[in-house]
């Protein structure tokens, strides 16, 4: 009948990141910073698909994904740095659905920035997205780590400019994942050249940490989970000595490791999306290394969504999936095998049911 | 039946028989008959599609394709299940009339619905050489 | 006529007990609509376990005042609640935050209490014991004392656990509670008979199409779980349906804040929650401090529900009509109120009809109980 304490949550703890490290050789936090408070986290939404109806009506289950992950981020303790918003905050880019989106997301007491997703984009092309939020491609450093975002939806000249007979047909198309009518992702030769002299000008041991919408990888062409100039644009980050790719429009936690470059995928928080492989009429790259999500009830609307914290420790990423309704995960890097693992499921037999029944 | 009557039965299922010059018995069919039952059935999977992606099933401009594009994680080889959402033991068609009513917002469609079919056929077709594992969660 | 009924009640539960000496280990046979009850390995039934905990379950000597036992809010001429009262009275008619659950089929839970913050029966009665709004005791050393020198009792002990004097501790007082409490299993409702049974005239029509609205546009059975062979009407987990916490959900991140800056212990937690009425909204995240479970609340069992007004927690919804309107609403109780921001994403509007609504509470009037048939005349649902 002892009178005990209860336990804690890892990622509200004020070490949040350094509770994951806890978990790794001592060895390896000496090599940490010395000055622990170089550590820092920041939070990230991302896929939200706001979906106008008609009028004033939107497609609820996803505005109440959207306004929960804002209110759970501004409980945050300690509290972020700031928040990214990963991409697809629109459905099909109209002004009113970037409005309504815009407007939930103002309820978030910190600093945001955004990155575009396809969604946002291919109506006006992210001019309106633009007025609302800024640059589609940008950099910034934040306590030591140079911060890319960019602008990885793009797409082929043709396929953009003149395909299409309308802008809403042109969205419409591009807006069902399995249309064959798509076309592949890309970052582009305009950005690559830019990012490159961005990235001129830092260091080879400054952390970097890249945003984007696609997944700077080729995992599946026939849902896009796909850039097609993904080798070219990790060919740009492997001279550098930590580099973290986060990356949003799959709807699933996915990663992986590239050389020196590892990536991170975030949760929507408006549907899950079915891991690549459960479609059998196509093959797909999923990263081994992903320890698949809990397969979603979908009576709950959030099961299987959720947003994130994440902890920068000494420039490498620590990944807290915040997910509704399951035990939440952590993903991050391993210093002593190089790369991204689940702190808990990483082995084979430390799976549960509800990762592998799929 | 009389004899004379069954006489003129049989002489005209002969003459039936020889219609065409060539031997029609109704318990063999050719593979002219299998490509065109193939492409019939091709039709409905191809009109299941169109109401997998249509934004009108429901009330709310949601899409089966949204959630399961290529009918992806809707596990028609599992199905007849005990279907958690729904209590009991159903057929795949009541877990689509689940989603019509549930993420859809839609009224659930009757049974014999010939949309029904036509959503079965596309899923079941492009989850097309997965063993059956009936009652899988 | 009552009295009699009641020990008519009381002895059905001893026959009930009796059978269970037949096959110690497996018990009788469930109800019908109920799975075997599960029994925990250390802790036995036998009949004289079960009779020293009715004994105890009324005992009111462990209170400050003499005048409280577990009875007091778990009566069995009310279903084993205290109905019709909102939030239970403790001694000196202090109040509590939260409605009496009924103890019948609640060894079908695995945890107790509304926000599950009791892993057992057992432990579940220790609690009221010490809560200053409950029983009120600074410990439990008045009730051992009293079961280690009142002589039925020591006679009792003896003989169900083979113990004595300074041997005698809350584990066997709580052991013997929870073995009575297990005795309360009652299935065979109507909606038993005609679902599981085959009966077909068991439920009437109006009541069939509530079965139906219940499985289907409802959505009631994805938590108020019903299966194809046995219906627990619960999922043993915790939702936030929009009850309590809308009141408090412009606070929420002030109270949430203070709550985990407080880092209570488990007893601090076991108090404030039922003395602090905005503290004891956050519902189960005063346990686990997960933000998932902000205002979450543990799905309870329908069986009997119509006895048991009124309902929720916090006992805030006087009839089951008004139950399900906010249901209908998606989780307010006024039309149009503000949706709080962690609503269970189970809830939403249902967009049902007045006579859809009014057919779902004739389903659930059809969820009582033979053995408690006879209160429902008491009971107005509208």
């Amino acid at each position: 009948m002892s009178d005990t304490r209860m336990n804690r949550r890892d990622f509200i703890r004020s070490a949040g990141a350094l509770g994951v490290l806890s978990a790794l050789p001592v060895t390896t936090v000496e090599l940490a910073f010395a000055d622990p408070q170089e550590n820092f986290t920041f939070a990230h939404i991302s896929d939200s698909h706001i979906q106008h109806i008609k009028g004033t009506e939107f497609v609820r289950n996803w505005d109440r994904g959207l306004i929960r992950a804002v209110a759970e981020t501004n409980l945050l303790l300690p509290k972020p740095d700031f928040v990214m918003f990963g991409g697809d905050l629109a459905q099909l880019g109209t002004k009113a659905e970037l409005d309504h989106g815009a407007e939930m997301l103002s309820e978030l007491k910190y600093d945001i920035h955004c990155v575009m997703g396809e969604h946002d984009y291919y109506l006006d092309l992210g001019e309106y997205w633009s007025e609302l939020f800024g640059p589609h491609y940008y950099s910034w450093d934040h306590k030591g780590v140079h911060f890319v975002v960019l602008n990885s939806i793009l797409t082929y000249d043709q396929w953009t400019y003149e395909r299409w007979p309308t802008a809403e047909q042109r969205m419409l198309e591009m807006a069902g994942l399995d249309n064959p009518n798509g076309s592949p992702f890309m970052v582009g030769e305009k950005q690559r050249a830019w990012l490159r002299q961005d990235l001129a000008k830092v260091k080879k041991d400054t952390p970097i940490v890249v945003f984007s919408h696609s997944p700077i990888q080729k995992i599946y062409k026939g849902w896009n989970f796909w850039t097609d100039d993904a080798e070219q644009v990790q060919a740009l980050l492997q001279p550098f000595n930590d580099v973290s790719v986060v990356y949003g429009h799959v709807h699933q936690i996915q990663y992986n490791q590239i050389g020196n470059i590892s990536f991170y995928a975030v949760m929507a928080t408006a549907w899950p999306w079915p891991y690549p492989q459960s479609y059998a009429q196509a093959t797909s790259n999923l990263p081994k290394l992903t320890v698949p999500m809990n397969r979603a009830d979908p009576f709950f609307e959030r099961d299987a969504t959720g947003w994130q914290s994440i902890g920068v420790d000494s420039g490498r990423v620590a990944m807290h999936y915040n997910l509704y309704n399951n035990t939440n995960r952590t993903v991050a890097f391993n210093r002593e095998t190089g790369r991204p693992e689940d702190t808990v499921y990483q082995t084979a037999d430390s799976r549960i049911a509800p990762q592998i029944h799929y | 039946m009389s004899r004379k009557t069954m006489m003129a039965a049989g002489a005209v299922v002969v003459v039936a028989v020889f219609a065409g010059g060539i031997l029609i018995l109704a318990d063999e069919f050719t593979e002219k008959d299998q490509k065109r039952w193939q492409d019939e059935f091709m039709t409905v999977v191809q009109q299941g599609r169109e109401l997998w992606v249509s934004a009108d099933l429901g009330t709310n401009g949601v899409a089966c394709a949204q959630c399961h594009p290529n009918a992806a994680n809707t596990h028609p080889e599992t199905y007849p299940k005990f279907q958690q959402q729904l209590g009991r033991v159903v057929a795949l068609r009541d877990m689509i009339n689940w989603c019509i009513q549930q993420p859809l917002e839609g009224e659930p469609l009757k049974l014999d619905d010939p949309r029904l079919v036509a959503m079965e056929a596309y899923a079941t077709y492009e989850r097309r050489g997965v063993p059956l594992a009936p009652g899988k969660h | 006529m009552k009295k009699l009924l009641y020990s008519m009640v009381l002895v059905a539960a001893f026959v009930c007990a009796v059978g269970l000496t037949a096959e110690k280990s497996a018990g009788p046979s469930p109800p019908l609509g109920l799975p075997p009850v599960p029994y925990p390995e250390d802790n036995p039934q036998t009949p004289e376990k079960v009779a020293l905990g009715d004994k105890l379950f009324n005992d009111t000597r462990f209170s400050t005042t003499g005048e409280v036992s577990c009875a007091t809010c778990h009566a069995v001429e009310k279903a084993f609640t205290d109905s019709p009262l909102s939030v239970s009275e403790g001694i000196n008619k202090l109040t509590g935050t939260r409605n009496a659950p009924t103890v019948i089929n609640s060894v079908y839970f695995e945890t107790m209490f509304w926000d599950g913050r009791s892993p057992s029966l057992e432990d579940q009665a220790l609690h009221p014991f010490v809560n200053p709004v409950e029983m009120g005791l600074e410990d439990h050393e008045p009730i051992l004392k009293i079961v280690r020198s009142d002589p039925e009792y020591v006679k009792a002990f003896k003989t169900v656990f083979g113990k004595t004097g300074d041997q005698v501790t809350m584990t066997e007082v709580t052991q013997a509670i929870a073995a009575f409490e297990r005795t309360q299993v009652t299935g065979n409702s109507p909606f038993d008979r005609f679902y599981y049974g085959g009966e077909e005239d068991a439920l009437t029509e109006q009541q069939k199409r509530g079965l139906d609205l219940f499985v289907n546009k409802g959505r009631c059975v994805s938590c108020h779980v019903v299966e194809q062979t046995q219906a627990l009407f619960t999922d043993n987990r915790f939702h936030n349906v929009g009850v309590g916490i809308n009141d408090i959900q412009n606070d929420v991140p002030e109270l949430a804040t203070a709550f985990l800056k407080a880092d209570l212990t488990a007893s601090e937690v076991d108090v404030k929650v039922l003395t602090d009425k905005r503290t004891s909204e956050l519902g189960r995240f005063a346990v686990t401090r997960d933000f998932d479970d902000l205002g979450a609340i543990k799905t309870p069992t329908l069986r009997n529900v119509a006895l048991t007004a009124p309902f929720m927690h916090d006992g805030s919804l006087k009839t089951l009509d008004d139950v399900m309107v906010h249901y209908n609403n998606g989780g307010v109780t006024n039309e149009g109120d503000p949706v709080n921001d962690f609503l269970s994403s189970g809830i939403r509007p249902l967009d049902l009809t007045d006579e859809e609504i009014d057919d779902l509470v004739a389903f659930m009037e059809g969820l009582t109980s033979p053995e408690f048939a006879h209160l429902a005349e008491n009971v107005d649902t509208k």
